[in-house]
C-alpha cells in the first residue's frame, strides 16, 4: 500500500513543483502574482519589494548586505524560495559574480498593480438583476454544511444525505490513502484518513484542492488551468454574484465540483445563472489557516473522562464515534466517554505499518479535543483536564510494550570461555537481547548473525 | 509533524496608521509637487495591502487648522471599484482628501488670526494612537509612519506651541509599544521627529533624492516589525535630544526643572506654571544653577 503522508503543504508548495514552463505562463495572470508573494516569508516580500522597481540586476552581495548577521539563514531561506518558484533568476557574470534579477513578467505585473491598486477578477453582478442575495451568515452556513456533507460522504458513502454530483471515480481519487479497501470488507479508514479527519477545515480542504489538481490530468484538465482558476476564485469577494457565462467551458465544469464542496453557491435567475464564494473560496490563497477564522468549538472533556459535544452534526458524531464511546444522541448534545476499548478501536485503525506512527494519532486526537473546546473550557489552560491526556498516553504506551526484533538464538556452547567471548562479541556489536549464563544460551540480533557466525567459526578452529 | 504550521507566515501581519503632512504652507515651496508626492505614497500604500491579505492601512491628513482620518483600508475593502477606471483606494483617499483640504481652508479662514504655521501633529499623533488601540492587536502588530513636509524650524521657537501634547503622545506610544517612523522631507533635520523615532525604536528617514521617494518608503517604512530584528535599517546618526522650555519654546541645553512634574524651564519661576508647585528659597540654588549654565 502505497504511504499517503497527510501533510498540509500550502498551495505555494505545488506551484513551486510545476514544470518551469507552466510557472512562467502562471505570472502572466497578475491575480496569481499577487497570490503568490502573499505566500512568501516576509523576508522575500521584502527583496521583492525592494527590488520591484529595479531593472538592472543585483548583485548576491549586496543583497546579504540587507540583513544583519543573525538573519543569514532567513536570507538564504527567502532566496532560496524565490529561486525555486523562478521569481529571481540567478546568473553568474564572468567575474564569478552572481547576480539576481526578478522575473520581468512577474516585476511588470506587479508594478501595474502598485500604480493602479487592486482590481478585481471581474465585475460582480448588479442586485437588480439577482434580487436577493444570501447574507454572509446564510452563506457560511451552506459553506460549512456542504463541506460537512461531503465529508460525510467521504468517510461513508451510505450515510450522506444528498447525493453530489462529484463523480465516483472523481470520489474514489479523494478516497484513495483515506480509506481502506480490502476485499470482502467494508472500507475502513487508515491512519492518514484518521488525521485527515481531525485535521481543521483548511488543512483538510488544501488536501483535497491538491488530490484534485493532481488528479486534474487524468480529467484532462491542464493543472496550471486549474490552479491559476482556484487562485483567481480567492479574489473574489465573498458574497458577491459572479455570472457563471464569464467562465470558460473548463472552468464552469470545475465550479460544479466545488460548489460541492462549498467554495461557492450556484444560483438560478430567469435567464441567467450566476456563482457566489463563499468563505472557504476566498481563504484559498491564504497562506494556511489563520487564527482568526478559528470556528466556535463544541466538545467539552470532563475529568471522568465523559465527553459532551454540543453538536448537531452528523460529522461530528462520526468522528467521535472514531475514538470515543458514544452513548447518547439528543438532538443537540452527543455524550460519550473516553475509554480504553474505544481508544484501542481508533489504534487498531492505523496499526498497519509501523508502530512509531501512533505517535502522531495520539497528537490528533488531544489537539482534536483542544482545538474544539467550548468556549466555556476554552478558557481553562489546559482545555482538555490533564489527567484525560495523560491516561490516554498511557493506554497507548501499553500498546507498544511489546518491540518485536528478529534475533536469532545460539546454545550448546562447547565450553564457558567461547559462550563469554560470544557474549562479548555481540555486546560490541551491540547486538546482544537476552542471555542465559546458566545454560550457557545468547540471543543476537539477526543484523549481527553472519558476524557472530563468522567469530564462531573463528573460535572453533 | 510539526504541532501548529498555521502560524508560519501569520506573525508579518501589520496595521500601519500613515500621517500625511497636508499643510499648503509647506508644500507650495517645496522641490516635489504635493501631486507627485501623493502618488508615491499612493503607491506605498498599495504596496502593503499588497503583501498581505490582512494588512490594513490608515492615514490621517494633517493640515493647517485640524487633522482627521481620510482613509481606512477595512471600510473601503468591500466597496470594490466604483466607475471601473479608477481604483477603489485612490479615489477614495483623493476625495476624501479634497474634502478635508476645503474644510482646512474654511477653518482657516474663520480663524485665521489665530493660525498656527505649524501641523498639528500631536492631534494627529493622538488620533492614531485611539485608533491602534481601537483595533485587535492580537492579530497584527502597529507601526506609525510620519510622513512631513516640514514641522518647524528650531530657529521658529515660538512656533512649537504643540511641545508637551507631542511629547506626551510619542511617550504615550512608547508605553504601547507602538514604533513611530518618520520621513522628513525638507533640508535640515528635524529634531522632534528624530527623538519621536529615537525613543519609540522605529527610523527616522530623510530622503535625498525626492524622486525615488516610493524606494525610500517601501524600503525602510515597509518592513514588517518582526523582519525588522533581522534586516538592515537606517540608523540614527546623531539625534538632537534638547527640550524645548515649557515657558517660551525655545530649545535650551540647561534650564530649569520642577521637582514634582518635571516641567522645563529656561528661567527661575516663582511657581511651576504645570502644577503650581512654589519653588521656595530658590535664591542661593538659583545663583549656583546659573553659574552652571554660563
Amino acid at each position: 500500500m502505497p504511504q499517503v503522508k497527510i501533510i498540509a503543504k500550502n498551495f505555494m508548495d505545488m506551484v513551486a513543483s510545476l514544470p518551469a514552463m507552466k510557472l512562467d505562463n502562471l505570472y502572466s495572470n497578475a491575480f496569481i502574482c499577487e497570490a503568490i508573494l502573499r505566500s512568501l516569508p516576509p523576508l522575500a516580500k521584502k527583496y521583492v519589494l525592494q527590488m520591484l522597481c529595479i531593472e538592472a540586476p543585483v548583485s548576491a552581495k549586496s543583497m546579504e548586505e540587507w540583513v544583519l548577521a543573525d538573519g543569514a539563514t532567513k536570507h538564504k531561506v527567502a532566496i532560496d524560495r524565490l529561486l525555486q518558484l523562478r521569481l529571481l533568476t540567478e546568473t553568474v557574470d564572468r567575474k564569478r559574480e552572481t547576480t539576481y534579477r526578478l522575473n520581468p513578467v512577474f516585476q511588470s505585473n506587479l508594478q501595474k498593480l502598485l500604480v493602479c491598486g487592486e482590481v478585481l477578477p471581474r465585475e460582480p453582478m448588479p442586485t437588480n438583476v439577482i434580487g436577493k442575495l444570501p447574507s454572509l451568515e446564510n452563506l457560511e452556513v451552506f459553506a460549512v454544511e456542504q463541506w460537512e456533507c461531503f465529508l460525510l460522504q467521504l468517510i461513508n458513502s451510505s450515510q450522506a444525505e444528498r447525493p453530489s454530483n462529484i463523480s465516483s471515480s472523481t470520489m474514489k481519487v479523494f478516497q484513495r490513502g483515506l480509506l481502506s479497501q480490502r476485499e470482502k470488507e467494508a472500507p475502513r479508514l487508515t491512519e492518514s484518513g484518521f488525521q485527515f479527519l481531525l485535521m481543521d477545515t483548511n488543512a483538510q480542504l488544501w488536501y483535497i484542492i491538491r488530490e484534485y489538481i493532481s488528479n486534474s490530468e487524468e480529467r484532462g484538465i491542464d493543472p496550471s488551468d486549474l490552479i491559476s482558476f482556484l487562485l483567481e476564485l480567492s479574489f473574489h469577494v465573498t458574497g458577491e454574484a459572479y455570472n457563471i457565462n464569464s467562465l470558460t467551458e473548463v472552468q464552469r465544469s470545475t465550479i460544479k465540483d466545488l460548489a460541492d464542496l462549498g467554495l461557492v453557491k450556484l444560483q438560478q435567475g430567469r435567464k441567467e445563472s450566476w456563482f457566489i464564494p463563499t468563505k472557504l473560496a476566498t481563504n484559498l490563497s491564504m497562506s494556511l489557516t489563520d487564527s482568526s477564522s478559528r470556528k466556535q468549538g463544541f466538545v467539552v472533556v470532563e475529568t471522568n473522562f465523559r465527553l459532551y459535544a454540543y453538536s448537531t452534526s452528523k460529522l461530528h458524531c462520526e468522528i467521535l464515534r472514531l475514538f470515543a464511546r458514544v452513548e447518547y444522541q439528543l438532538p443537540n448534545l452527543i455524550v460519550g466517554a473516553i475509554t480504553k476499548e474505544s481508544l484501542y478501536n481508533a489504534f487498531e485503525n492505523g496499526i498497519t505499518a509501523d508502530q512509531a506512527s501512533c505517535i502522531p494519532w495520539l497528537f490528533y486526537i488531544i489537539s482534536f479535543l483542544q482545538q474544539n473546546a467550548h468556549p466555556r473550557v476554552a478558557e481553562r489552560i489546559p482545555s482538555v483536564p490533564e489527567n484525560v491526556t495523560d491516561q490516554i498516553r498511557l493506554w497507548e504506551a501499553d500498546l507498544n510494550r511489546i518491540e518485536m526484533a528478529p534475533a536469532y538464538l545460539y546454545d550448546e556452547f562447547p565450553s564457558r570461555e567461547v559462550f563469554e567471548a560470544a557474549c562479548d562479541f555481540a555486546r560490541e556489536w551491540n547486538g546482544l537481547l537476552w542471555e542465559d549464563s546458566k545454560k550457557m544460551r545468547l540471543m543476537v540480533k539477526a543484523e549481527v548473525h553472519t558476524n557472530m557466525r563468522e567469530f564462531l567459526r573463528r573460535a572453533k578452529q | 509533524m510539526a504541532p501548529a504550521p498555521s502560524k508560519l507566515y501569520a506573525d508579518d501581519v501589520s496595521l500601519l496608521m500613515v500621517l500625511l503632512d497636508t499643510n499648503p504652507l509647506f508644500w507650495t515651496s517645496s522641490s516635489l509637487p504635493f501631486s507627485n508626492f501623493l502618488s508615491h505614497v499612493l503607491s506605498f500604500l498599495n504596496s502593503i495591502l499588497l503583501l498581505n491579505q490582512l494588512n490594513q492601512v490608515v492615514v490621517i491628513a494633517t493640515g493647517y487648522n485640524h487633522c482627521d482620518y481620510v482613509f481606512d483600508s477595512s471600510l473601503a475593502a468591500n466597496q470594490g471599484s466604483e466607475n471601473g477606471r479608477m481604483p477603489a483606494l485612490c479615489s477614495d483617499l483623493l476625495q476624501k482628501l479634497e474634502e478635508f483640504l476645503v474644510k482646512d481652508e474654511q477653518l482657516h479662514k474663520e480663524g485665521s488670526e489665530k493660525g498656527l504655521a505649524s501641523s498639528l501633529l500631536s492631534g494627529s499623533l493622538s488620533k492614531a494612537l485611539c485608533c491602534i488601540l481601537f483595533y485587535d492587536l492580537d492579530i497584527c502588530t502597529a507601526s506609525l509612519c510620519l510622513i512631513f513636509r516640514r514641522f518647524f524650524d528650531q530657529g521658529h521657537s515660538i512656533h512649537n506651541p504643540g511641545y508637551v501634547a507631542i511629547m506626551n503622545s510619542i511617550f504615550s506610544a512608547q508605553r504601547s509599544m507602538v514604533p513611530i517612523d518618520s520621513c522628513y522631507i525638507g533640508s535640515n533635520n528635524s529634531a522632534f521627529l528624530q527623538q519621536a523615532s529615537y525613543i519609540t525604536g522605529g527610523v527616522y528617514l530623510k530622503p535625498q533624492q525626492l524622486d525615488g521617494l516610493f524606494q525610500y518608503l517601501s524600503t525602510v517604512f515597509a518592513t514588517d516589525l518582526h523582519s525588522r530584528t533581522f534586516l538592515q535599517l537606517p540608523k540614527s546618526v546623531g539625534v538632537d535630544f534638547r527640550a524645548s522650555c515649557f515657558c517660551h519654546k525655545k530649545t535650551i541645553d540647561m534650564g530649569y526643572i520642577c521637582s514634582v512634574c518635571l516641567s522645563i524651564f529656561c528661567k527661575h519661576h516663582k511657581k511651576c506654571s504645570t502644577c503650581g508647585s512654589v519653588f521656595g528659597q530658590a535664591q542661593s540654588d538659583n545663583e549656583s544653577a546659573s553659574n552652571l549654565k554660563s
